[in-house]
């Protein structure tokens, strides 16, 4: 319920020089004050792709690599499978957040993208922005920052941490991205499952049942079902810090 | 929570009271559909594991068999008196739990168990400890009270005639902590009449065994407007329940429907008494408990105030799923057995409700599903709204408003303009804040949530003048 996550309602599909409000680009450029023919230009690149229901690939490991996606609407885990068939979640993708980044080395996705509900995403052409981004600076560096921000994140949860740290900075982490796309920091929808957040945290599930009921015990949120709503930030972002740094 | 003592208003009564939903469930049964099959209802059990604190399982058994027809009756059940139908039905009832217990991931706690049926002591009693012994293989099922999710609740519903007090030790060694004994009238006439002759002596003395094996709830079920019943007779009935003085007590209306359930046509309809009769023997009911000091909860039900039941109702943690009134905290529900209805996330999917196709499902090794539906979120919001109104007799708006992300004004247009008649009436108030049963609308607690019920036609409840018909 919070975000909705009905694609209906997130996938405003903006115009040529209008961005959708959830684009991972729309930022860079209209901070800079891009004009509206750069706009355009960027935006034949775009071709949106959805809705994806939950359970549908967006790529699979292995896939030839072409381009890279924007997450518009819903939530889209990536991850990979060892040798054993084991899966590890690597991330969950947000609205107006960027998947694709880490197969640019190889040109194969070195990782599978699914949708964890209904999903809508944009797909650019990555030669093609590559190029344009060669013209336009600004485009340039907000790859760059896409790029760097991917790979932070992926070490987040390699530290020696403790249980409440890792669910502290998860649900914190979660609440800041929520909060940059104009979503409500407070209350927001965990669309992934128990498992899906135990596998990226290296706990078992019952361990994340666990910890999420001592939060609500102690006053730190409150949970229904998948909704969450954060009540103490200031002693949920302590118990983050050591993750998050900040 | 302060909840209202109900007001007897016999001529209200007359004018509302007529068959209906009883919400055990929103959306109630006639809902559901049989595009509904076993593949949904794995994928919502998947689901509800996906929660990030799953909610506890509550775990519902049906025993269908019975060894005589009560004429009242309008439950699914089998007459018979061969045992070996029991063991048959065990069987598959064990492969049933089997199927059905690898849906739900193993951490998941059990806090409610009931049997109930048809007579679920039909089964002898190390056969119904043997059935909770496979659930608890099976699930996580925990006695400690020292668990996540509280002491497991674990109920049966007892047919005093074919059980003994040592019996009754029996089952509580095996776990059980809570009976629920069908009396129905102590009136020998009435007893004649309905095929049900129940000694008082034998009543009182499983009611006794209960207490001294420590279960921690007895409730007893009493019907009126049964054949033959008298306003004397029903009173000594009523001296002799209260001097028991049971935890809890229901009191059931009798509604004869011979076209709907083939053994009440063995009730002669000259036998019935009088709808005035009728109301008498409630209205009494009503005031002998309120004297006794037992709470009204809703519905038919009334407890004693330090019961648990009375206790949730008064902290606003009561609620009511297939089972009934329940301290069990939102769960999901797994129903067992021939015609169980189970409840998994925002779905209802229900077993076949004759044995055969039961049976063949699961020689089949399929889960045996015959109907179900998922709820839409208009379906929960409705479901939320009734939920608070049977349990608490008050919708809190606000509550619902930041729950639902809703204009409660704005969405609940329709409802608020059938419960207007039920406000002119003085059934129920309305304010900017609270919808709320007055004392006078507590005991027509399922008019009033019928209101919020989209699936029912919107006609009838438009135009008050039909209801004095319903009678």
């Amino acid at each position: 319920m919070f975000p909705h996550t009905d694609a209906s309602i997130l996938a405003d599909d903006g115009d040529p020089v209008t961005f959708c409000s959830t684009c991972a680009f729309s930022q860079a450029c209209l901070s800079s004050g891009m004009d509206k023919s750069a706009l355009a230009e960027l935006h034949v690149l775009v071709e949106h792709v959805g809705p994806l229901h939950a359970g549908d690939h967006v790529f699979r490991e292995g896939d030839p690599f072409g381009a890279i996606a924007a997450v518009r609407a819903g939530t889209v885990k990536t991850y990979m499978t060892d040798a054993d068939g084991r899966e590890q979640v690597l991330g969950f993708h947000l609205p107006g957040e960027v998947i694709g980044l880490n197969a640019i080395h190889d040109d194969r996705y070195p990782c599978n993208a699914v949708a964890l509900d209904t999903a809508m995403l944009c797909r650019f052409s990555f030669p093609r922005i590559a190029l344009l981004a060669t013209r336009l600076p600004n485009l340039q560096q907000h790859l760059f920052k896409l790029m760097s921000r991917d790979i932070g994140v992926a070490s987040l949860f390699a530290g020696d941490h403790s249980a409440d740290e890792r669910m502290a900075a998860f649900l914190i982490g979660l609440s800041r991205r929520l909060a940059l796309r104009g979503f409500s920091p407070r209350r927001f929808q965990l669309t992934m499952s128990r498992t899906d957040i135990a596998n990226y945290l290296r706990q078992a599930p019952e361990t994340v049942s666990r910890v999420l009921r001592r939060f609500e015990r102690d006053g730190l949120l409150a949970i229904k079902q998948r909704d969450v709503e954060i009540l103490d930030m200031p002693r949920l972002e302590a118990l983050a810090l050591t993750i998050l740094r900040h | 929570m302060a909840t209202p003592s109900p007001a007897f208003d016999p001529d209200l009564l007359r004018r509302y009271d007529r068959p209906g939903p009883r919400y055990t469930s929103y959306p109630t049964a006639p809902q559901f559909s049989t595009d509904f099959q076993s593949g949904e209802l794995r994928e919502m059990a998947a689901i509800s594991n996906g929660d990030p604190i799953p909610r506890p399982l509550s775990i519902y058994v049906h025993v269908p068999f019975c060894a005589s027809p009560c004429f009242y009756c309008g439950c699914n059940r089998v007459i018979t008196r061969d045992k070996a139908r029991g063991d048959a039905y065990l069987t598959r009832l064990y492969r049933e739990i089997g199927m059905m217990s690898t849906l739900f991931d193993r951490d998941r706690e059990v806090a409610q168990l009931h049997l109930g049926g048809g007579t679920p002591n039909f089964l002898a009693p190390d056969q119904i400890a043997e059935v909770v012994d496979v659930i608890r293989r099976h699930f996580s099922l925990s006695n400690s009270p020292f668990s996540r999710d509280g002491e497991l609740e674990c109920s049966i519903e007892l047919d005093p005639r074919f059980v003994s007090p040592d019996d009754i030790r029996i089952l509580a060694e095996a776990g059980f902590n809570r009976a629920s004994l069908g009396v129905q009238d102590f009136d020998p006439v009435v007893q004649q009449a309905v095929n049900r002759i129940q000694s008082v002596e034998e009543t009182l003395a499983i009611i006794e065994a209960c207490r001294k094996h420590g279960l921690r709830s007895v409730n007893v079920d009493l019907i009126y407007g049964l054949p033959l019943q008298s306003p004397d007779g029903f009173e000594r009935t009523l001296d002799i329940t209260l001097a028991a003085r049971p935890d809890r007590l229901a009191i059931y209306s009798y509604a004869h429907l011979p076209s709907l359930f083939r053994p009440q046509q063995r009730i002669r309809s000259e036998d019935l008494p009088s709808p005035a009769v009728k109301l008498g023997l409630l209205q009494r009911a009503i005031e002998r408990l309120g004297e006794a000091g037992y709470v009204y909860i809703g519905m038919d039900h009334f407890a004693l105030p330090e019961d648990d039941l009375a206790v949730a109702q008064a902290r606003g943690g009561l609620h009511r799923n297939f089972m009934g009134y329940t301290t069990c905290a939102d769960s999901d529900l797994i129903g067992l057995g021939v015609s169980a209805i189970s409840h998994i996330g925002a779905s209802f999917s229900q077993n076949p409700r004759d044995l055969p196709s039961w049976e063949h499902a699961i020689d089949e090794g399929r889960l045996p599903v015959w109907r179900g539906m998922r709820l839409d979120d208009d379906d929960l919001v409705r479901a939320d709204v009734i939920q608070q109104l049977m349990c608490h007799g008050e919708i809190d708006i606000g509550v619902v408003e930041r729950r639902h992300l809703i204009d409660f004004a704005d969405y609940f247009g329709q409802a608020l303009q059938r419960l207007q008649p039920l406000q002119h009436d003085g059934l129920v108030d309305v304010s900017a804040t609270h919808i709320r049963a007055t004392s006078r609308g507590r005991l027509l607690l399922r008019i009033l949530a019928s209101c919020f019920d989209r699936y029912l036609p919107s006609q009838p409840d438009a135009a008050p003048a039909q209801f004095s018909r319903t009678v």
